[in-house]
């Protein structure tokens, strides 16, 4: 997988004309405060063409999906510490019999495991998140190329296809779980500290206020 | 015993099996062992593959039906499971591929028929 170091505009532009554009419908994607997993799922059905009537496994006939607000895309639990994303690096020359059970990979070059924390890929190029996970979620076959190059995702909300016929994609209704009672107990911890915050302030204010109206009389 | 050869039976017999397997990529089309060979795997896909057509197709039909019906945003539980039971409930016998095809060509005419049998 290519890692792309910052965000280019003009690279989420190119390439249209690969694109048999015949058809197909701009989706738009507002990944603000939705949780990534649940996005990316929806994105490769959409990207796939699988909400179509006229899906056909070996023709790839997905609508273009534009991703917007990218950055602000959340994770739940501990992901936003803990989730790594792994690559290895070195290149593979051949692949070697050493006997018939054994295949062993032969490098050119002497490379590592690289990781990146979820944090830090965000803070270096938040698309990437979005399109791997997207990616890793399409079937691998020869369409996954083709797939990719339908996916448009921006950091932000500004995108340069701002002429085309444009439909946002409304989110399917979602069924949040309830709360575990540890988590349920920090909240409520939370908001009874946010309380006595705000009694503290109100009580301080209140005494000026006192005050003031004292001097005024 | 009288001297026979073999002559040309078995030239006769692989030039039937080779013209079958004119088709095919390399060697398989070139090596007359080969060619025996191939010709034989392809017969047997064939033949376990017009079974698996039929499996096929009824499984993308499925997927098209749930495609379409998804769309209708309007009831609770748009889905294929609950069509065919509505479908079955109301014994509206029509097969997987002709439904597929009315959501292709005709898809408002199956959503209006689906809003009407799914409760």
């Amino acid at each position: 997988m290519k890692m792309v170091n910052a965000f280019n505009m003009k690279r989420a532009a190119a390439g249209l004309r690969r694109i048999n554009l015949d058809g197909l419908r701009w989706r738009v994607f507002d990944a603000k405060g939705q949780i990534l997993g649940r996005l990316a799922s929806q994105i490769a059905t959409v990207v796939q063409g699988k909400d179509k009537p006229t899906y056909t496994p070996n023709r790839d006939d997905g609508d273009m999906c534009i991703v917007l607000n990218a950055k602000d895309v959340c994770v739940t639990g501990r992901k936003l510490t803990d989730k790594v994303y792994y690559w290895h690096t070195g290149q593979v020359l051949c692949l070697k019999h050493f006997s018939l059970n054994i295949d062993i990979m032969v490098y050119r070059y002497v490379g590592h495991l690289k990781e990146r924390t979820f944090k830090d890929q965000m803070a270096k190029d938040p698309t990437e998140v979005i399109r791997k996970a997207v990616l890793r979620m399409l079937p691998r076959n020869k369409l996954r190329d083709d797939r990719d190059r339908k996916l448009r995702i921006f950091p932000g909300s500004e995108h340069p296809f701002g002429d085309r016929p444009l439909e946002p994609y409304v989110m399917p209704p979602r069924s949040v779980r309830e709360m575990r009672p540890r988590e349920r107990r920090a909240m409520v911890r939370a908001q009874k500290k946010a309380e006595q915050q705000q009694q503290n302030t109100d009580g301080t204010k209140k005494g000026k206020k006192r005050e003031a109206p004292e001097e005024s009389a | 015993m009288t001297r026979i050869k073999r002559g040309y039976i078995a030239r006769k017999r692989r030039t039937k099996i080779r013209l079958f397997t004119s088709s095919f990529r390399g060697a398989h089309s070139r090596l007359t062992r080969t060619i025996s060979q191939q010709k034989i795997k392809a017969l047997v896909s064939a033949n376990r593959d017009r079974d698996r057509k039929k499996r096929g197709f009824r499984g993308l039909w499925i997927h098209r039906i749930n495609a379409i019906i998804g769309k209708n945003k309007k009831k609770q539980y748009n889905r294929y499971s609950n069509l065919l039971y509505n479908m079955y409930k109301g014994q509206w016998l029509l097969n997987h591929k002709i439904v597929a095809q009315m959501g292709i060509l005709k898809g408002n005419c199956l959503l209006m028929i689906a809003n009407e049998i799914i409760t």
